[in-house]
């Protein structure tokens, strides 16, 4: 199966291209509606647009208020990714390089974790921002979204392989851990804590169950929760609205991830399954 | 003195992992015992004065709820066609791009763009290609495929099965890579002497590729029974929060969601987070025994 021909290779294409044909799809649809007229999308789904509008795009900043989402979600998003970033090398540091007395319990203990599932803790921590009062703050995001044990375990992944000399030189030479941390550790990683930074800040962009949860308000919405509830009740004529909407919200994601698609593919799949 | 002198010369290892461990006494340990302690009260959010022990009432509700078994049926015939789809999608996929050289990471950026999309905005583009105005069905019924127009998300039998296939089109690319990870490091000496010995291609692929993904296999089969049985959004924003006609959307977590946030029955809802929970780890726990014992 693995024995590469020149025809299953030439097949390998074909069907690799088909396949290019459903991902993309939906994607040009998105750009194409975000500038077609509304009662075209609704009645012609299958017509290229009669005339390009900027209707859409003119519509979502009166009607959506999207400037307003985009900073709700940038000021979420970007704390907490800076707090994961330093927070989550910190600990990552620990325990592969100070390795102190319980460090290796400590890390076993933390990927347990990983395996709770998540639905435990929802109604408990409603139930507790509840009562003291964080529901419409944005901090009901961040704090409990400022560690994750899968980034600490990456980057852990990865400090085990800067040498251990690097750091003993700099202990002989006076330097302290947080200096280490500071100078070394954290320049040194630098591939790894950039795939951390976009798995958690498009965690938290895509995220609706969260800001759902927590942000009732509407000056305090997010981008995801604004386009879901925006959605359901624009009328069909303004229907493009929503598609330019679509596009505006989902940009920010995809230029990111053509400067960095490596850490993007790596945030995912990088896991020794040894 | 030893003691004392252990702490001071590691005390910045310990100060480093302090930050994750108080945040996971807050919100990981703290929950759980509230959550336990939920369990045994009549708790409404908005009336806490009122609050009542129940004993294991909450319990007994929970286990003779129709309803919540009714949402773990549907959240388990999805999954059974979404992991079996995503599986052959994505072993395929990786096949292919193995044999490629030239791109290779052109194919694998592109698939990977459902990956980062959001689930809102899949959602709404998706359920409008898939819906009875959009251009998919449009095409069918010009055609003739179609003769009228099927409205899937009101009709139950459907309803798990599309999303299946919308959630498939979201996540093959993760898996995609992982199997091409695995594909990639069997030793290709292990083709050549099977090719010696005369074995076909189909006979390489189940006796030699298939089985040597299995470590693979397992990784995906675990993270899609932790994550997958607890779909939310996908739901959440296609119907209301008892999932629609006849209920066909309604998954645990979105039924948990409704007692909680749309009852306010703390208590209750928390009996059936931690049901869920009890039933989550119960099949990883299935899965380590059966299937990691034979990648072992």
């Amino acid at each position: 199966m693995i024995k590469t021909t020149k025809t299953s290779t030439s097949l390998s294409y074909i069907y690799l291209t088909l396949g290019l044909i459903f991902v993309l799809y939906p994607f040009i649809l998105m750009v194409l509606n975000s500038f077609k007229p509304g009662p075209e999308i609704m009645h012609a789904p299958n017509a290229l647009p009669s005339r390009l509008t900027l209707s859409g795009y003119i519509g979502v900043f009166r009607d959506l208020n999207i400037l307003n989402l985009f900073k709700n979600s940038f000021i979420i998003a970007i704390s907490i990714m800076l707090l994961n970033v330093f927070l989550d090398s910190m600990a990552a540091f620990a325990i592969s390089k100070i390795r102190f007395p319980g460090s290796e319990l400590l890390f076993r203990f933390m990927l347990m974790t990983m395996m709770i599932p998540g639905v435990l803790f929802f109604i408990p921590t409603y139930t507790m921002l509840y009562r003291w009062g964080w529901v419409n703050h944005f901090r009901s995001l961040i704090i409990p979204g400022a560690v994750g044990v899968y980034n600490i375990f990456l980057i852990k992944q990865f400090m085990e392989h800067i040498p251990d000399q690097l750091i003993e030189a700099a202990r002989i030479d006076g330097a302290s851990y947080p200096e280490i941390y500071l100078n070394i550790m954290l320049p040194m990683s630098r591939p790894v804590l950039a795939t951390v930074a976009i798995l958690t800040f498009m965690g938290s962009w895509n995220d609706l169950f969260g800001p759902l949860l927590y942000l009732r308000d509407q000056k305090k919405w997010t981008v995801q929760l604004g386009l879901h509830l925006f959605s359901g009740g624009v009328p069909g004529h303004k229907i493009e609205e929503v598609w330019a909407a679509n596009v505006m919200i989902t940009l920010p994601i995809i230029v990111i991830y053509f400067f960095l698609q490596k850490e993007f593919i790596k945030a995912f799949t990088d896991v020794d399954l040894k | 003195m030893k003691l004392i002198h252990t702490i001071d010369k590691y005390k910045w290892g310990y100060i480093f992992v302090a930050p994750w461990i108080v945040l996971f006494c807050i919100f990981g340990l703290y929950p759980i015992w509230l959550s336990i302690k939920l369990t045994f009260l009549k708790y409404n959010l908005l009336e806490p004065s009122k609050v009542r022990f129940v004993g294991l009432n909450n319990w007994f509700n929970g286990i003779r709820d129709g309803m919540f078994w009714l949402s773990l049926r549907n959240i388990v015939y999805n999954q059974v066609i979404f992991i079996a789809l995503t599986f052959f999608i994505s072993l395929g996929v990786a096949i292919c791009l193995y044999r490629i050289v030239r791109f290779s990471s052109f194919f694998r950026t592109a698939y990977f763009m459902p990956v980062i999309t959001s689930i809102v905005v899949v959602m709404i583009v998706l359920g409008y290609i898939s819906g009875p105005e959009g251009p998919l069905q449009t095409w069918l019924l010009k055609i003739g495929v179609l003769k009228h127009g099927i409205y899937w998300k009101i009709m139950p039998p459907l309803v798990m099965p599309v999303l299946a296939v919308i959630n498939s089109w979201k996540w093959f690319g993760i898996q995609a890579v992982i199997f091409l990870g695995g594909i990639s490091a069997i030793p290709t000496s292990y083709y050549e002497a099977a090719e010696l010995d005369g074995a076909t291609t189909r006979q390489m692929f189940w006796r030699i590729t298939f089985p040597l993904l299995r470590p693979q296999v397992f990784f995906i089969l675990v993270m899609n029974v932790i994550y997958g049985l607890q779909m939310f959004t996908e739901v959440y924003v296609n119907f209301d929060l008892y999932g629609g006609v006849h209920h066909a959307g309604l998954t645990p977590v979105l039924y948990i969601y409704a007692i909680g946030l749309d009852k306010f029955r703390m208590g209750y809802a928390s009996t059936l987070g931690i049901l869920l929970g009890i039933i989550i780890l119960f099949l990883t726990i299935l899965e380590f025994k059966f299937i990691k014992r034979r990648v072992d």
